[in-house]
């Protein structure tokens, strides 16, 4: 009878076991949903592309994570963003790591704070994760170091007979050569306001030489009356006036303005190295794309800023949210994209600018030329000027600044009120 | 039957999924937008009361009178421009009778079930001035000039002509329901009398579709006033603030600015507006029909 009762026990303990056991096998491999929210609503083509590369190697790698994207364009974005931080963020979230952004947002204690010390191996430039700190705890990563350059199009530049400038009053009689031939000088998107801020700012640094100490006095004190930007509001006044920028500029939106260059309407594009992936975009036909080539701001007379010295920035970059419910599984996955062989390399393979990390390793020699070209930048860069103007100050001196950049370069206000009006947007 | 409506638990069951929908989805939302009025909210963290300082601060907002301003001057365009044309419109379809009656009424109604999102980018394209069809159309006339439709100081122009032509398939089928619904007995005795067609216009439709217009002309200005979709997707407001209404600031106030707080402080003003609009459009013709 013992040993039966024995028996029964031990069969009731191995059954016990097996069951457990089995819970257990079931619970590692349990199914994981991320929600990442992009700001990369293109799949296809550039970062949306590189992005869109990992999250499906991570899935294939990965079986029970699936992985549910929402992407939309920044506008959106930072809306839907901010709905989101009321009420529930995705697990992985895009990010900007500047002031702008994320001063509310980490205010809001919404982001996961993440462990810099797990990412001493992944070969960050030195300095890009200071813009994703606050109270040095890191809240997220940089995904690029964006250049601001002047895109246009070598084969109409030498069927012209069109060069390069080397100063910034060559660029404005470039302007009106290129006009008689009734072709647009440049393409900008002036209608979203941003890019025209950043051109203030690449101004600005050419102007001074350097823009972090003189955007965080003027912002932290609310006056913009320093020289350096009343001289750059100018020129970005006369350079309108000289006809650089398309008619309309200053209401027609990223993709007009693009569209104006890739179809060979306009000879140059004011935009970020980020666009690089153009020279690979099949939809530009290829008489253009083989002929994309940048240069950057040229330098403005009587200025302390140097040819190299370059308008250049970490900005966009990932998160996770400080209440996913899957924030291990969250993280392990920010981990894996920016483990150096991922997002940096599929990065530069396909042809979307720089990374935050280090890329030398995968250079093949077969870039495109543009590549090259904003490689040799980066690279011979003297200094950068670090984060624009209008991504340094708190959201409404950025709504203000990119709204009012359009009255004071289409000559509805004047420059001095410009200035005043953005300095009292800080206060 | 009788006896099942004067049970209250019936009564309650019938009233209580309406009057829960007007607490949560109007009455409480309006209750919380007074509340964050007086706070500097950003919309994330935490609120701080702050008392009438938004409401201060709006009272010198240049952007926010402009704003209304072209809110107003887009419900004049709609009573002015869009009404008139739309009931002179819709008296002639009723005229035309037959297949071409039905035709004309699906064209003019066709920019009204189209995407807001595709008649702003199609209008974007129209009024481009390097490839637009506007500038174009100008040029096959011997202009040689281009024309920026958004300049400035033109800009809300060509942003009412949009709005304009975008509702006018709305007003103009409400006039033509109007205008069916007649007794055709008046028109035929008209006739009799000898009255012409301008006649008939002004002494039997015009007063017989006036409890139409007046539905007409109060959607137009509630409609002109919450201008926001077209607007944002046209030109956001800009250049500058050249075409901003009022409810496209509020959004980017409280959604770009990260000035939630501020923004609630527009929309307790805006509503107050429309309150007032309204029960001023009451009270006009409320006196009317007294005469």
């Amino acid at each position: 009878m013992k040993k039966k009762a024995l028996s029964a026990m031990l069969a009731a303990a191995m059954a016990a076991t097996s069951v457990l056991g089995s819970v257990a096998v079931v619970n590692a491999e349990e199914e994981v949903t991320l929600k990442l929210f992009s700001n990369l609503p293109d799949r296809k083509n550039g970062q949306g592309l590189v992005e869109q590369m990992i999250i499906d190697e991570y899935m294939a790698e990965n079986p029970n994570v699936k992985i549910e994207v929402e992407a939309l364009d920044e506008e959106a974005y930072k809306t839907k963003f901010k709905a989101y931080a009321m009420d529930g963020m995705p697990d992985v979230v895009s990010i900007w790591g500047q002031p702008a952004f994320l001063d509310e947002v980490l205010e809001a204690g919404v982001l996961a704070e993440l462990n810099e010390a797990d990412y001493a191996d992944y070969a960050f430039v030195e300095g890009s994760l200071e813009g994703f700190k606050k109270d040095d705890k890191l809240y997220g990563l940089p995904r690029n170091t964006d250049i601001a350059v002047i895109y246009y199009n070598q084969k109409m530049f030498e069927d012209n007979g069109w060069e390069i400038p080397a100063t910034y009053d060559d660029l404005l009689t470039l302007a009106g050569t290129i006009r008689e031939s009734d072709i647009i000088p440049m393409a900008m998107d002036g209608g979203d306001g941003w890019p025209m801020a950043v051109y203030l700012s690449d101004l600005v640094n050419k102007i001074n030489g350097s823009t972090k100490d003189l955007f965080a006095e003027a912002i932290a004190n609310g006056d913009f009356t320093a020289d350096p930007f009343k001289q750059a509001t100018d020129l970005m006044r006369q350079s309108v006036e000289a006809g650089l920028f398309q008619d309309g500029y200053d209401s027609q939106d990223y993709g007009t303005a693009m569209n104006l260059f890739t179809n060979g309407q306009a000879a140059m594009f004011y935009m970020g190295s980020w666009e690089a992936s153009m020279a690979l975009n099949e939809d530009i036909p290829e008489e253009i794309r083989t002929n994309i080539r940048v240069f950057t701001m040229p330098v403005v007379d009587g200025g302390q800023g140097g040819a190299n010295d370059i308008a250049a920035w970490n900005g966009g970059g990932y998160a996770v949210s400080a209440t996913s419910e899957v924030q291990e599984e969250a993280v392990k996955f920010l981990n894996y994209m920016y483990q150096p062989d991922k997002l940096s390399k599929y990065g530069w393979e396909n042809g979307v600018g720089l990374s935050a990390q280090d890329q030398t390793a995968y250079m093949t020699g077969e870039e495109t030329e543009l590549q090259k070209q904003i490689v040799e930048i980066a690279t011979g860069a003297t200094s950068l000027s670090g984060t624009p103007v209008n991504d340094c100050g708190p959201s409404a001196f950025k709504t203000c600044i990119e709204s009012e950049i359009q009255n004071v370069t289409n000559g509805t206000s004047t420059v001095d009120d410009f200035l005043a009006t953005i300095g009292k947007a800080c206060q | 039957m009788k006896k099942l409506y004067s049970n209250k638990l019936v009564i309650t069951s019938l009233v209580l999924p309406g009057l829960l929908v007007f607490v949560f989805a109007i009455l409480a939302p309006i209750c919380l937008s007074v509340y964050y009025g007086f706070t500097d909210y950003s919309g994330m963290g935490k609120a701080t009361f702050i008392g009438i300082e938004n409401y201060r601060a709006l009272m010198q907002d240049k952007t926010f009178w402009k704003s209304l301003w072209h809110s107003v001057l887009l419900a004049i365009g709609f009573i002015c421009i869009q009404h008139p044309l739309a009931m002179i419109v819709a008296a002639v379809l009723d005229k035309l009778q037959g297949k071409a009656e039905g035709f004309f009424r699906c064209v003019y109604f066709i920019p009204n079930v189209i995407s807001v999102a595709v008649i702003a980018y199609l209008w974007k394209f129209i009024y481009n001035p390097d490839f637009g069809l506007l500038n174009n159309v100008l040029k096959a006339f011997g202009y040689t000039g281009k024309i920026n439709w958004f300049d400035s100081k033109i800009a809300i122009w060509s942003v009412l002509i949009v709005l304009i032509w975008h509702g006018f398939g709305w007003g103009m089928l409400i006039y033509y329901t109007g205008i069916k619904n007649i007794d055709p007995v008046l028109y035929e005795a008209a006739a009799i009398d000898g009255a012409n067609q301008k006649q008939i216009f002004l002494k039997v439709t015009l007063p017989q579709m006036k409890s139409v217009i007046q539905v007409n002309v109060t959607m137009a200005i509630i409609s002109a006033l919450k201008q926001m979709e077209t607007v944002y997707l046209l030109t956001n407001g800009g250049p500058g603030d050249s075409t901003q209404f009022t409810a496209n600031y509020l959004y980017q106030q409280a959604f770009k600015a990260f000035k939630y707080g501020y923004g609630n402080a527009i929309s307790v003003v805006f509503i107050i507006i429309c309150i007032l609009i309204t029960v001023l459009l009451n009270t006009i013709f409320a006196d009317r029909d007294k005469r």
